[in-house]
């Protein structure tokens, strides 16, 4: 005789996987494949996604790998929202269909498509280079090995949570600006930027620092926080983001222009596309660099904040405008404090 | 393509460490490293213990020398003492240059690079950074890497050494992005693969692609493997997945319980009950389930790890990696509800026979890392032995190929064999009347292994998996693969990969049915004790006319005579 669980038996459900599929070679265009499976509790979307390559359909294609959340390959979008497939749960995204017990599967967004649900991870690893996002010692090759720098638990902490980063890319499929600028920087390069600025053996942090105020850097960033949302492993990227441009009117003042006019033309790029007007007003309005460059990115997080809808999309323009307004007005007052605190 | 001077196969850390030294070594050289996933994806990922070294920060009196007689106790004196020399006497130096190059350790206080207990050590020397330290090492090296301007060939399958009579003359690889079969003609080629342990599946904590190719491309083309018998298992992997649940679990008062309700380890370990050594707790649970006292459920039969009487408070604070594992891969939350687990395969000793440098029998191929077996782990690895392993002998499998490229003439792989392969490939895909699916094969392999290969080995059941293992090789050639097309046919790499873990998996099989004696983790029940005037060697397996073919090797002695394995 052998003793079953009873919630193993009972629990299982029939649900419907509507897979994105897309084979460069034949389609012209993306299309979706239902496959109806029985799921039993405690199933994840990744081994639903493996039985039916195994069952129903072997050309489904999509990257999976160490099938324990720690590798970053499975990162795709499940009911809308990028996650790894492998540590979400059949059960956890039912609430989530639109239709009842049919679960959504595509690809991740922002970086170019190979097929079904795979994209191409090769533009993030050259933005990686691009930003230098590696320790350049300040030990000369041949010294290493012999004895070890000290490090305090102090600075440790301050790169411990960015260095969980697995490079799944989920923040970059979910982030709002690259999905207008495909050349921006993107939030987990931010994340391993500002890691490596952090790390006392770091040579080349004004290098590197110099190259994320460029065009296409942090300053393009809206605050929107959608990566730290997103994030897999619970990351503040936030806080790396705030991190380098912290440092970077620290220690290179007001000299960089090139990001506000970048932000500028964002903001122009936005509004081509009919989102977000009512943002783009009062600024044009204020019309000064100095305002665009350091406020706005704080009166857009404080919409996220308030829960007044980030862009996209549009918000009701009145209505916005005020509330957009006053925050502007109360970001204005926080900004000139902290610059007296920081000049005393 | 121009030819390589080294072509490196496999982004783990053993690769990239041979990858970094090598272009140390000879900055002139035109080096590639090639491998299947995006080389931060590689398994070195998944260590989160941390490597052993005796920096002796934390254990002011540790020293080379006890590490040195850990690791040979540990191995159940099969390792080879020159090599796990080399091992020990490595380690605080390649810790140290990873610091050096910016891996995040964990600190103490002192601030200096922080260490901690580790099974089978007699002295707190395992280095790590939190539960991550894999990560983060591999972290640090592909990140050198990038910024040393290493050619990564990402996403390339390799297929097979390109051989001319005994001259190896490059590698064949396919192009998973496109799906074309491609050249890569070089003076030498260092394999670091990574481990086959997943060729026990379900049973297995290893990711999907460790499924042991460097090993097979290897014996195929005429090299030795060694020791491939020894398969370390774990006690505790998720009943669904095999997926590790650690150590910390029991560590933190959790009771194994079988389906009477009963904490069974009183009757295999009575003072340490579930805190016994790995391989104990592993046995044991075992021995529950194969005499009928485990749960049973459609995904197999298990054993309750219980932490439910720790309470929220304890192991929300202590335990919150396990817990939210329960809860993503079996859906249980450990709160409320006991764990479903079995023994799990873990890591492979065995793997391609090489000397203290890396090389193979044949001239300009080499192996290193857990794809390879110098032997430092012998019998049974210790915990944090492998990464450090993989850094030592990555890095002098690196600097030997570059030191001894001269000695190898740059090889032309003819367009003839391109063609050959690329119409292999094709073959799978051709519509027949009789054929076998991927997923049934390697279910089935998975299954024999466990049952039959496993934790406990006697001959009847050594001789059924090997006749299992023979048959699914023959039902292989049947083998068809759905996807017909060329842009990323995982299918088709599925496929490759059965085949390499069929044929390692004779290997193993065979290995383990010679040798009658217990040893390390090589359990026989019909010789439960280590003979060591028969069985202290190595096994080595090669492949003649289609099967292996077994010989042995002396296992090199040093300054510690045999004795018994007590702790
Ligand atoms: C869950 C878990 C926890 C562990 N914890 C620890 C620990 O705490 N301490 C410790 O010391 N060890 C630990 N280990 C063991 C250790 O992680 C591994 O032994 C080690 O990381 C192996 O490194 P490697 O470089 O040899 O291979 P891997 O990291 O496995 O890399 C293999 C590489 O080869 C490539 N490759 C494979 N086949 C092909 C092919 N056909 N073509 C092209 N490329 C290919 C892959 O893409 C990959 O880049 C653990 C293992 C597991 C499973
Ligand atoms: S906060 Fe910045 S980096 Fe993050 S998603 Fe929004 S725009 Fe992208
Ligand atoms: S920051 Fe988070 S979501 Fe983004 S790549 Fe890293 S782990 Fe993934
Ligand atoms: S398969 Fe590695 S993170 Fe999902």
């Amino acid at each position: 005789m052998t003793v079953t669980e009873p919630h193993i038996e009972e629990a299982k459900k029939d649900i419907t996987f509507r897979v994105f599929r897309f084979n460069p070679q034949i389609d012209s265009k993306p299309y979706y494949d239902d496959y109806t499976i029985q799921v039993e509790r405690g199933i994840t979307v990744l081994r639903s996604l493996n039985y039916i390559k195994e069952h129903l359909d072997a050309t489904v294609s999509f990257r999976a790998f160490c099938q324990a959340g720690i590798c970053g390959s499975c990162a795709m979008r499940v009911n809308g929202l990028s996650k790894l497939a492998c540590t979400t749960q059949v059960w956890e995204v039912l609430e989530k269909c639109r239709e009842p017990n049919v679960i959504k599967v595509e690809p991740l967004r922002n970086l170019p498509l190979v097929k079904d649900l795979i994209v191409d991870m090769d533009p993030l690893v050259d933005k990686m280079k691009h930003y230098s996002n590696w320790v350049e010692s300040t030990m000369p090759e041949e010294k290493m090995g012999k004895k070890e720098f000290l490090i305090s638990e102090e600075e440790f902490l301050k790169y411990d949570k960015a260095t969980d980063c697995i490079l799944c890319a989920s923040c970059v499929s979910e982030c709002s600006i690259l999905r207008a600028n495909s050349e921006y920087v993107s939030p987990a390069v931010l994340l391993k930027s500002y890691r490596m600025n952090s790390d006392s053996r770091d040579a080349i942090h004004d290098v590197r620092l110099a190259e994320l105020v460029k065009d296409h850097g942090v300053w393009d960033c809206t605050h929107c926080y959608r990566c730290q949302e997103t994030c897999v492993k619970s990351i503040p990227i936030m806080d790396a983001i705030h991190g380098i441009r912290e440092d970077a009117i620290e220690r290179r003042g007001m000299k960089d222009t090139s990001g506000s006019k970048h932000a500028e033309a964002f903001m122009s790029d936005i509004e081509k596309k009919g989102k977000l007007v009512e943002a783009t007003l009062p600024i044009r309005t204020n019309g000064m660099a100095w305002t665009l460059k350091n406020l706005l990115p704080m009166a857009m997080k404080m919409i996220v904040k308030r829960r007044t809808p980030p862009p996209p999309p549009l918000v009701k323009p009145t209505k916005g405008i005020r509330v957009f307004r006053s925050m502007f007005r109360e970001m204005s007052e926080h900004v000139r404090e902290d610059h007296k605190s920081h000049n005393k | 393509m121009k030819p390589f001077d080294i072509v490196i196969v496999g982004g783990g850390g053993a690769g990239l460490y041979a990858a970094m030294e090598a272009m140390k070594t000879n900055p002139s050289l035109n080096i590639a490293v090639l491998s299947k996933v995006y080389p931060n994806r590689s398994h070195t990922s998944a260590a989160q213990g941390g490597a052993n070294a005796a920096l002796a920060n934390k254990a002011k009196d540790d020293t080379v020398e006890l590490h040195i007689f850990d690791t040979i106790k540990g191995s159940d004196y099969l390792a080879d003492q020159d090599a796990v020399e080399v091992l020990c006497s490595e380690a605080p130096k390649i810790i140290r240059e990873l610091d050096n190059m910016g891996t995040p350790w964990s600190r103490m206080d002192d601030n200096t690079i922080a260490q901690r207990p580790f099974g089978g050590a007699g002295r707190p020397r395992c280095c790590y950074c939190a539960d991550k330290t894999g990560h983060t090492i591999l972290q640090t090296l592909y990140e050198q890497c990038l910024k040393k301007g290493v050619q990564f060939f990402n996403e390339y399958f390799a297929l097979s050494l390109s051989v001319n009579g005994s001259r190896m003359r490059g590698l064949l690889a396919l192009n998973i992005k496109t799906g074309k079969v491609e050249a890569f003609a070089s003076k030498t080629v260092i394999f670091a693969t990574g481990g086959y342990a997943k060729m026990y599946w379900n049973r297995s904590s290893n990711a999907a692609g460790n499924t042991g190719d460097g090993q097979a491309i290897a014996y195929r083309a005429g090299i030795p493997l060694k020791d491939m018998e020894f398969v370390q298992f774990h006690p505790t992997g998720l009943r669904k997945s095999g997926l590790l649940v650690t150590e910390g679990a029991r560590g933190e008062g959790g009771y194994l319980i079988n389906r009477d309700g009963e904490r069974f380890m009183a009757r295999y370990a009575k003072e340490k009950m579930e805190l016994g050594p790995r391989d104990l707790v592993a046995r044991s649970l075992e021995t529950e389930i194969l005499e009928g006292r485990g749960f049973d459920s459609p995904a197999g039969k298990y054993i309750h790890l219980d932490l439910t009487h720790l309470g929220a408070d304890l192991i929300k604070s202590r335990l919150p990696q396990i817990r939210e594992m329960s809860m993503q891969f079996e859906g249980v939350d450990p709160i409320e509800e006991p764990i479903p687990v079995r023994p799990t395969a873990h890591y492979s000793m065995g793997g391609i026979d090489t000397d203290n440098f890396g090389r193979t029998v044949m001239g300009g191929v080499y192996a290193a890392g857990e794809c390879g077996c110098v032997s430092v782990h012998g019998a049974n690895r210790l915990g944090g032995n492998s990464l450090l392993d993989i850094l030592v002998f990555g890095r002098i499998a690196g600097r030997t190929a570059a030191e001894e490229v001269g000695k190898f003439a740059p090889g032309i792989i003819p367009e003839s064999e391109i063609a050959e392969k690329t119409e292999e490939l094709r073959s799978f895909m051709k519509p027949s009347g009789h054929y076998e699916r991927y997923g049934a094969l390697r279910e089935e392999l998975g299954q024999t292994l466990a049952m039959n290969v496993g934790i406990f080995r006697e001959a009847p059941l050594l001789r059924k998996g090997i006749e299992d293992i023979a048959a699914l090789r023959d039902r292989y050639q049947h083998v068809r693969v759905f996807d017909t097309s060329d842009v990323y046919n995982t299918n088709l790499i599925q496929v490759l990969e059965l085949k390499n873990m069929l044929d390692l998996a004779e290997t193993v099989a065979a290995g383990a049915y010679a040798r009658e004696e217990s040893r390390g983790s090589h359990t026989r029940v019909d010789f439960p004790v280590r003979d060591d005037e028969k069985w202290h060697k190595h096994t080595v397996a090669t492949l003649e006319n289609g099967t292996v073919t077994l010989g042995e090797k002396p296992v090199t002695m040093g300054r510690y005579e045999l004795q018994e394995r007590t702790y």
